[in-house]
């Protein structure tokens, strides 16, 4: 929750002090510095890998790591690490995608909710404690099966789950702003409430958003990694690392060091993001400190 | 209290309404006429509008919402397209392995979880409590179905000492059929047992900073006493909300750990059902897995009131 | 007999600042069977000392100097040997009973724990023991069963619930930390006559800390005034009230509410302290009360003003003390 902050405060918020407290975080470092690698790689699998990616190489098939493909071959001679490379820019994209699709609706639907109660208020919470009976995962298979797999469809199907998750969050700390005198003195300066959610009341729950955001996208990456290891989501030859994991449980017997590099691309990705977002609330919020 | 719980009653019931009204809408949107799939391409017209009809499928949209929820509240669940069966023999058949795996698995994350988070929150800042962090960090952070993959690697492909995948059925015995559960469980568990765990260390840590720990303390109780006969009860009570929370992802944590494991549960059920497009399956087991969510969910209330003697009611004396 | 003599007291906390000084050289003495009013304002460090007698300083608190208790100096013993006495030979009575009470257990088993944890009493004697000491404090059956939860009981009836805890084991120091600040006014008279009555029917000593000078006046001998962690005045109660020697006593006097008629005169009107406390991190080199003080001249700056005796128990850490009688 965005404390004592003052709707002038909020708008220019002290990012050198952010930054010095959070090179003190050894969390917040590790976070930023392995999602940083992450975003780097899969800009740099854009206009360069080791090898071309969907380009089959028979003979060089199931290698083990050695100095010509740092992390091996796959059944079909593909470069692993390449493919890895590849499947970076595809996780980042559903997950970014379908986490912008979650804050779009959901942040505008909770906000509404907070500054319209009533009956809307009322329709938006209903649904969310409904969605919250379906266990995600299950209405994502459903959703995908309705609309055929794909990436696609898998970013729809993550993104309308996150939803839900933003509006709940958006609708909490908004109405707890409403109460706020700055609020109450904007109403009462007879500004609409349009306008007051635009200048008040986001700017000061956006610290919040952000850290969600970071979580959510954590979430999304292990998400697109379920479905497309259920054949759901990305298809092939598109690499993704929920696929190849699939493709790699098949040859375990032969090519264990298949099914290890995906799994520690998605862990790592996890982690950063889970660490980036534990430390950008500490930061934005030192009151929870203690608890985490 | 009573109000209470029937308050929860009533929003038990609407939530499954809704749920299931969703669940027909879906299913009426998903392209594909179930009885030709089940026919074939080459069926006839004639027969296929036999069996249309045999079916159902030429009633209006709203009779046959109607006549499904009559089914599921009469208890026949329909007959599956895909299998020929009752939904219901399907679903026998399969809780027997579902409901065991899911069982064991909320036991083993509970038994890994808080003994982890009460450690850790009572070493807080020490080096026990930064490895238990670290270990929750790791195990949010895990796709299950990797983990499970890893465990297939360790235990059967390594040192081949467990199965890697099926179910060896309750019929081979207890233990055969346990050790064929045994991956998939840990698998489940490990996630669950993560987050447990850090709900379990930060609320500990909240209830030791209650006053009513200090008065324990005030009375000669150790630190250790404090925290196992006063902090501890007070604690739960979070922690047995986030357990009511994650058996919904509990539930979508077997359907892919089924995937991986090759077990014929009820995960794997539907999912094969809807890529059959086997509609009255899928439309039963979404209604059975959301009801069984907030059945727990219910059942997490009444917990409540065990541990918390302000919910059982009973006015001021005096 | 002294029972509790505190010497040159030092509590510092770690804070992300720095280290905060909370209390600086607190020193004074209980005899057994005697009573200590200990008075200031909020934040000037009463709870404090309190907390470091029970040994249960929050743990980013460092403790210097002599806390002895009973012959043996508290701050030099064990964890093990402290938790022997807290509850045993020293129990303390907190200020918010609606919190202080364990709401998932039942009062009875609550009272009874320390004797089962201190004298091994099984729990059918511990629980019979538990009835009559809740009776002694004003919570009979059969209106009040020991089964009760704490969510049942008023505030009022909580906070003899934690006194009855508190006499359990017959301790000989009994610390109250503003026991009646959280309830409302009929009960807080109640409230100090119980604690009186028992500290006299058991031969307790009584420690009272509290912001309320008429509550020192009404129930202790000896008394001192806290401020900004330290001892600014000493003495009997009835010495110190007659002859208010320190500019914040007096302010303190001044500001307090109506309970005081017995020594006040009527139609008097209240007065405020102009100014804040000093904050632990910025506290002044010299006196701490100087910056609101209407008394402070030039020579308070420098340095800490000593202690002097203005009369037989009666000492002021002042430069510039009151001599005369306070106003009626």
């Amino acid at each position: 929750m965005p404390g004592d902050i003052g709707p002038g405060e909020a708008l220019a918020p002290a990012w050198r002090e952010y930054w010095m407290r959070g090179r003190s975080s050894a969390g917040f470092v590790i976070g930023l510095a392995v999602t940083a690698l992450l975003v780097a790689v899969a800009l740099v699998s854009l206009v360069w890998t080791p090898y071309q990616v969907d380009v089959m190489d028979i003979p060089v098939k199931l290698q083990a790591p050695s100095a010509a493909h740092w992390l091996g071959t796959d059944q079909f001679g593909r470069d692993v690490l390449s493919r890895l490379m590849a499947g970076a820019v595809n996780s980042i994209a559903v997950s970014l995608v379908a986490v912008g699709i979650g804050a779009g609706l959901g942040v505008p639907l909770g906000a509404l909710a907070a500054a319209r109660r009533g009956i809307i208020e009322e329709v938006v919470m209903r649904f969310n404690d409904f969605t919250f009976a379906f266990p995600a995962l299950l209405s994502a298979v459903m959703i995908t099966a309705i609309l055929g797999p794909g990436a696609v469809n898998s970013i729809i199907a993550i993104g309308i789950f996150n939803i839900p998750v933003f509006a709940r969050l958006t609708r909490g700390a908004s109405l707890s702003l409403w109460q706020r005198d700055f609020v109450l003195a904007a109403r009462v300066a007879g500004k609409g409430r349009t306008r007051i959610t635009a200048e008040h009341i986001l700017p000061n729950i956006a610290s919040l958003l952000i850290v969600q955001m970071t979580i959510q996208f954590a979430l999304a990456i292990l998400a697109e990694a379920g479905l497309s290891y259920l054949g759901l989501g990305t298809q092939p030859p598109a690499p993704s690392w929920g696929k190849m994991l699939n493709e790699a449980q098949t040859l375990m017997y032969l090519a264990p060091q298949l099914a290890i590099f995906p799994g520690l691309a998605i862990m790592g990705t996890v982690l950063g993001l889970n660490l980036l977002g534990d430390g950008l609330r500490d930061l934005l919020d030192p009151r929870l400190r203690r608890l985490r | 209290m009573a109000v209470f719980l029937l308050q929860r009653l009533a929003a038990f019931i609407v939530t499954l309404l809704v749920a299931s009204l969703v669940v027909f809408l879906v299913m009426e949107v998903l392209p594909g006429d179930p009885a030709a799939l089940m026919l074939g391409v080459s069926a006839r017209p004639d027969t296929l509008a036999a069996l249309r009809s045999e079916m159902g499928l030429d009633l209006p949209a709203a009779q046959r919402y109607l006549l499904w929820l009559g089914g599921l509240v009469s208890g026949d669940l329909g007959t599956s397209y895909t299998y020929g069966v009752p939904v219901w023999e399907l679903v026998r058949e399969r809780i027997g392995l579902s409901l065991p795996l899911a069982l064991i698995a909320i036991c083993l994350s509970t038994l890994i979880a808080i003994p982890l988070g009460v450690l850790a929150a009572a070493r807080h800042n020490k080096p026990a409590d930064v490895g238990v962090m670290g270990f929750t960090q790791l195990g949010v952070a895990v796709p299950n179905f990797w983990f499970a993959i890893l465990l297939i690697l360790v235990f059967a492909v390594h040192w081949q000492v467990l199965p890697a995948g099926g179910f060896a059925g309750w019929d081979a015995g207890f233990w055969p059929a346990l050790k064929t559960l045994l991956l998939p469980a840990v698998a489940l568990a490990l996630p669950q047992a993560a987050i447990l765990a850090r709900v379990t260390r930060s609320s500990v840590l909240e209830t030791l900073g209650e006053d009513y720990v200090r008065t324990a303390r005030a009375k000669g109780l150790t630190r250790r006493a404090a925290l196992w006969r006063h902090a501890l009860r007070n604690a739960l009570i979070p922690v047995v909300t986030i357990m009511g929370l994650q058996f919904s992802f509990l539930l979508a944590g077997t359907i892919i750990i089924e995937n991986v494991f090759y077990l014929p549960g009820l995960g794997r059920l539907i999912f094969q059902a809807i890529a059959q497009r086997d509609l009255i399956v899928v439309k039963d087991l979404v209604i059975l897995l959301a009801a069984s969510v907030v059945a727990v969910n219910f059942i997490v209330d009444l917990l409540y009131a065990v541990l918390d003697p302000r919910l059982r009611g009973g006015g001021h004396a005096g | 007999m002294t029972l509790l003599s505190v010497r040159d007291l030092c509590v510092t906390l770690e804070t992300p600042e720095g280290p905060a000084p909370i209390l600086e050289d607190v020193g004074f003495d209980l005899a057994a069977g005697g009573s200590l009013g200990l008075v200031g304002e909020s934040g000037c460090g009463k709870s404090m000392t309190a907390l470091a007698v029970m040994g249960l300083l929050p743990e980013r608190a460092v403790a210097t100097g002599e806390i002895v208790f009973e012959g043996c100096n508290l701050l030099a013993l064990p964890e093990g040997a402290l938790c022997k006495l807290r509850g045993r030979r020293l129990a303390m009575v907190f200020q918010e009973p609606m919190t202080a009470l364990n709401p998932v257990k039942t009062i009875g088993a609550q009272v009874a724990e320390g004797l089962r944890w201190h004298l091994g009493l099984g729990r059918g004697e511990a629980e019979a023991r538990a009835v009559k000491l809740l009776d002694r404090v004003g919570v009979p059956r059969p209106r009040f069963a020991p089964g009760l939860y704490p969510h049942q009981l008023s505030g009022g009836q909580r906070q003899r619930v934690v006194i009855a805890m508190a006499l359990a084991c017959d301790p000989a120091l009994l610390i109250a930390d503003e026991p009646t600040t959280a309830l409302d006014v009929t009960s807080q008279a109640a409230i100090l006559d119980l604690l009186a009555e028992v500290a006299a029917e058991a031969g307790l000593a009584l420690l009272l800390i509290t912001h309320d000078l008429a509550v020192v006046w009404q129930n202790t001998r000896s008394m001192i005034v806290m401020y900004a962690g330290r001892v600014v005045e000493r003495g009997g109660t009835h010495e110190v009230f007659a002859r208010m020697a320190h500019p914040y006593s007096r302010g303190l006097f001044a500001a307090s509410p109506g309970a005081l008629d017995a020594v006040l005169p009527p139609g008097r009107r209240l007065a405020a302290i102009p100014g804040l406390v000093p904050d632990p991190l910025h506290r002044p080199a010299g006196c701490v009360f100087a910056g609101r003080c209407p008394r402070a001249a030039a020579d308070c700056l420098p340095a800490q003003p000593a202690e002097r005796r203005l009369a037989p128990g009666h000492a002021v850490a002042c430069l510039h003390p009151h001599l005369e009688a306070t106003p009626a």
